[in-house]
């Protein structure tokens, strides 16, 4: 798992250029430990045959094949999986957030997690989709299983600029109509909205059977206000400034951060959501192989 | 209508310093301007930020408002601090303008002059005491008295003019004598008394001292007199003692010289011993000592001395010349130098010229009162070779007023009947200029006209003891008591019972009555208690009594016996021997004296006056006149503040160059202080015992204000110290 860590580490992701070539460090740089893909599904129409390779389902290999030819082969079919991730990104004006510390922005961050999940999940011949939203939906790319299609959605993601203001409640109660085929939800978002409206949305998800990840992205910054002199802090989606000694309000701020945090994660497990908080200066594999090998157990 | 006056008058001694007060300002201008600087930052999380200070913004303005108040009022506090608030007096109308009376008391005892630093503590009271006039407010008069023994008021008079007032200061020189506190009190106490009828109602009386414990102690502040005084005046004047001590002070100091004989003679060494005395608390090791005669270094030697000891140094030296000479110790230097020299003036004769009257000549050889005596004052005069140190003339009884008394330096007087009252005055000018009298009594003695002309009946008193009867008993032998030897008479004869004091034969003597409160001591007695020999310090000379006789002339009718064999005895030549050496101490006395006793001399009465010159040891030259008398003519010189040698030019008729040595009292050398809180109650003190401490501030009544401010800072401090990083860090 551990075998090439140092491509894992934000700073050195953020030196890389292209989210592809990110996505790849960070899943091959994990993978390769994991010995069963977290996602299968199955189909009736035989496509071909592939070679085994570990971390392949045994259930798949042909064993006619192994009695002829002493090799393993894996049966491919034509609708290869059932499963279908759709990634929700926020691109709103908050996820550009940046501080010193941090070696990416929380949007930056929280591409290189989508792009990884999107490479992992068409490596394991599933379907991805993709969402990007600020106050509305920017753009939806269906789900495909095409391996081509990975080009689009990083495409896609690489072009979002983020602006507006997040609406979290509203998008997530509309894709919630539109997103059709029941699947996994991934969402990567600051959340930095009105709780219960983003809550509601939720349950609307959940009301239409998909299972939701909630990748909550935040800046250390954000996290551990650790500002000593006097600052004028610039409010980012059309909020006002606020010019303060930030010694003197670290403690209520703190206060007030840790009540939103424990809001969105008290309202994710009663949606039975997956909650997973990222921080940016947080290495990406162990934030995916923490969350993949946790989903990994509750689905054994 | 009643006013009522203030109880405290507020003000500061350093008003300049005020000025920092607007350095307040700095926290709330650092407050503002960092309000204008600041970074910015883009924030996203913006709306919990904007949620924090709306649940916060009161604590923080709050917070800020103290730590700023606390800010300013540090700055406030030092200042004020700095700037010596003082309260005028409590309890006391006291009323701030009006004038005030400075009476500055400078301690003027030669422990003063001790110099640790640059500048000695007489210095640093004079800088004080011109700083004190410095800070005075407008139309404050002032005046000094110089605590010296006695005390000395150079101005008495409210002064009211500061240039003036402190050129006397500037002007004044450190005396090398003691300090009286008591008569200093005295002194203050008169001058805050006229101020008072001049208006100036506010006494405040500065005294600037080491706090010498000689001075200061309880046996000299802690009397009823002195506590009185003090009480009294503490109703009219604020007291303030400024302490210029340093708690420990190492001094080595000379405290006496002497000869080892009463009088000194070109023909004999003379064993001149001095004693040094270590007043510090660490032991001085290799100290040189140095002998000059007349400025000339003759001899040296070196001592080791531990604390508190006293080591004795001794140099043998024959003066080669008679005349004045003028002896002088010096020791290695030390911090305090006044007391590391003594002087001893030492008139040199050619010979002691004694004069011995005979009262019953005799018709051969050694049958005269006087002839054994005069064998005993020169026991060498069958010698031609050597020379005696005692020349001895005798003269008959009628001869005597034919004499100048002046010449001769002791009188003796054997078995002389009478006499009259020319010679007895004859005999008071003799005592007056310091000789010496000694009376061996006899057969031919009338006792009432001894009494009525020498025991002061007729004014005149030249006998220590008056005359009573003869005692005498067939055969009886009579013995000496040498009363433990006490006496220095007889002091030489402890340990030598060869001599044969003790064995010495008397048959008859009178009688001798001592006054009952007079000063006369009885340095032998007999067996039964009667006096044998007495002796008085009378004017600057000595006279002795003999009870019985010094020959073999007088012979008791009913026995045939002689009224003593002592003559022919042993002990008689060392008894007549220390009998002339007590007789004329008061010679070498006379030219020896401490700081602040009178210098002066009685000569033999002369017509005209001479004049007399006095050469001080700083080289000013003053004139005295001399007192006429029938009988003497004195001249005396008061002004002795200053410890070395005086010269005297006594012109025509007398035309005599004299040297007179002045001393310090080395009370004064043990510069042991006492604490500031062993002072009465009624002192206010200061600490200035560094004396490096050129700018240090004014000094006013310690009003304590200045270090309750300075508390007051430090409490601050941490308060702040605290506050900032209660508000900033602990709770976070």
């Amino acid at each position: 798992m551990d075998a090439n860590p140092k491509y894992l580490d934000p700073q050195t992701l953020a030196k890389l250029q292209g989210l592809e070539l990110r996505a790849r460090s960070i899943v091959e740089g994990y993978v390769s430990g994991v010995h069963r893909s977290p996602y299968h599904g199955f189909s009736i129409e035989f496509a071909e045959h592939r070679e085994y390779s570990p971390g392949d389902d045994l259930r798949y290999v042909d064993w006619k094949v192994f009695g002829k030819s002493d090799k393993f082969y894996l049966k491919q079919y034509e609708e290869e999986t059932n499963l279908v991730v759709y990634l929700v990104l926020d691109t709103s004006e908050s996820m550009r957030y940046k501080s010193d510390d941090a070696a990416l922005s929380k949007l930056e961050y929280a591409q290189c997690i989508a792009a990884s999940l999107a490479y992992l999940v068409l490596q394991q011949q599933d379907s991805v989709g993709l969402v990007t939203f600020d106050s509305e939906v920017r753009s939806l790319v269906r789900p495909s299983s095409n391996p081509s299609h990975l080009k689009q959605l990083l495409h896609v993601m690489e072009t979002s600029e983020p602006h507006r203001k997040t609406r979290t409640g509203p998008i997530f109660h509309d894709l919630a109509e539109r997103l059709k085929r029941r699947g996994l939800v991934v969402i990567l978002s600051d959340l930095f909205d009105d709780v219960g409206t983003m809550l509601a949305g939720l349950k609307h998800f959940r009301h239409r059977r998909h299972d939701i990840v909630m990748f909550h992205v935040l800046d250390p910054a954000e996290l551990d206000f650790p500002f000593k002199q006097t600052t004028l802090f610039k409010g980012l989606e059309q909020l006002p400034d606020v010019l303060t000694d930030p010694r003197s309000l670290r403690q209520a701020y703190l206060e007030e951060f840790g009540k939103f945090l424990n809001s969105v994660r008290k309202g994710c497990r009663d949606q039975r959501a997956d909650y997973l908080q990222l921080r940016t200066d947080q290495s990406l594999d162990v934030a995916l192989s923490s969350y993949v090998a946790a989903r990994m157990a509750r689905m054994a | 209508m009643f006013t009522a006056a203030p109880l405290l008058a507020f003000g500061f001694a350093n008003l300049l310093m005020l000025g920092w007060l607007a350095a307040a300002a700095a926290p709330i201008l650092i407050h503002l301007w960092n309000k204008r600087r600041y970074r910015e930052v883009s924030w996203a999380a913006i709306e919990y930020l904007l949620a924090a200070m709306r649940k916060n913004s009161r604590r923080m303005r709050i917070e800020q408002l103290l730590l700023l108040i606390v800010r300013t009022a540090i700055i406030v506090l030092l200042v004020l601090a700095v700037s010596q608030p003082y309260l005028e007096k409590l309890g006391l109308p006291f009323t701030p303008g009006q004038r005030t009376l400075k009476l500055l008391v400078i301690d003027g005892s030669y422990s003063m002059g001790y110099k640790p630093t640059d500048k000695s503590r007489f210095d640093r009271a004079k800088e004080l005491a011109e700083q004190i006039v410095d800070d005075s407010a407008e139309g404050d008069a002032f005046a000094l008295v110089l605590m010296d023994s006695p005390p000395e008021v150079i101005v008495g008079q409210p002064a009211v003019e500061p240039a003036g007032f402190i050129e006397e200061i500037d002007n004044l020189r450190l005396p090398h004598g003691g300090a009286d506190l008591s008569a200093t009190l005295a002194q203050v106490e008169r001058i805050a008394q006229a101020a008072e009828s001049e208006g100036l109602t506010q006494v405040e009386a500065y005294f600037l001292t080491d706090l010498g414990r000689n001075t200061w102690g309880a046996d000299t502040s802690g009397t009823a007199a002195v506590r009185q005084r003090l009480e009294r005046l503490a109703q009219r004047a604020s007291l303030v003692v400024v302490d210029l001590g340093q708690p420990s002070a190492e001094n080595l100091a000379i405290t006496g010289l002497a000869t080892g004989e009463p009088f000194v003679t070109t023909t004999r060494d003379v064993a001149l011993s001095a004693q040094v005395r270590n007043f510090g608390s660490q032991p001085q090791t290799h100290k040189l000592v140095e002998l000059l005669v007349d400025g000339r270094r003759i001899k040296e030697s070196y001592v080791d001395v531990a604390p508190g000891q006293q080591a004795q140094v001794t140099f043998n030296h024959r003066f080669d010349s008679p005349g004045d000479h003028v002896v002088e110790l010096k020791l290695d230097s030390d911090l305090l130098v006044v007391d590391n020299h003594r002087w001893l003036s030492v008139p040199v004769k050619e010979h002691l010229r004694v004069l011995c009257v005979n009262g019953k000549p005799g018709t051969t050889p050694m049958t005269g009162a006087a002839d054994y005596l005069a064998l005993a004052l020169n026991p060498t005069s069958g010698d031609a070779q050597a020379t005696g140190a005692i020349a001895p003339e005798v003269i008959s009884e009628s001869a005597l007023v034919e004499r100048d008394l002046s010449q001769y330096d002791c009188v003796f007087f054997c078995n002389v009947a009478q006499f009259t009252a020319s010679e007895a005055r004859l005999l008071e000018g003799l005592l007056a200029r310091g000789g010496g009298l000694v009376f061996f009594l006899g057969d031919q003695v009338l006792a009432d006209r001894y009494n009525r002309e020498l025991t002061g009946e007729q004014q005149l008193r030249i006998l220590p003891a008056k005359l009573g009867p003869i005692i005498r008993e067939a055969q009886y032998q009579y013995r000496f008591d040498p009363l433990n030897y006490r006496h220095p008479l007889v002091n030489v004869f402890q340990g030598r019972e060869q001599s044969g004091l003790l064995t010495t034969p008397v048959y008859t003597y009178f009688k001798l009555e001592l006054p009952p409160e007079g000063k006369a001591r009885v340095a032998l007695a007999f067996e039964g208690g009667d006096p044998a020999i007495v002796e008085e310090q009378i004017g600057r000379g000595r006279s002795i009594l003999v009870a019985t006789e010094c020959s073999l002339s007088s012979i008791d009718p009913a026995t045939k016996n002689p009224w003593t064999t002592m003559p022919a005895w042993p002990s008689f030549v060392p008894l007549v021997q220390e009998l002339v050496s007590l007789a004329v101490r008061g010679q070498l006395a006379e030219r020896n004296v401490e700081v602040g006793q009178p210098l002066g001399e009685s000569l033999s009465a002369m017509s005209s006056r001479p004049t007399i010159a006095i050469t001080t040891p700083g080289g000013n030259r003053e004139e005295v006149r001399m007192t006429l008398a029938p009988t003497s003519s004195r001249w005396t010189f008061a002004d002795t503040r200053e410890s070395g040698v005086y010269g005297v030019e006594l012109g025509t008729p007398v035309d005599r160059k004299q040297a007179f040595a002045v001393n310090v009292n080395t009370a004064e050398s043990d510069l042991a202080k006492i604490a500031p809180e062993e002072l009465p109650r009624e002192f206010t003190t200061h600490q200035k015992s560094d004396l490096d401490d050129a700018d240090s501030p004014a000094i006013v009544k310690r009003s304590g204000l200045h270090k309750t401010l300075l508390y007051g800072v430090l409490g601050l401090l941490l308060t702040e110290t605290f506050l900032a990083w209660w508000f900033g860090n602990a709770r976070r």
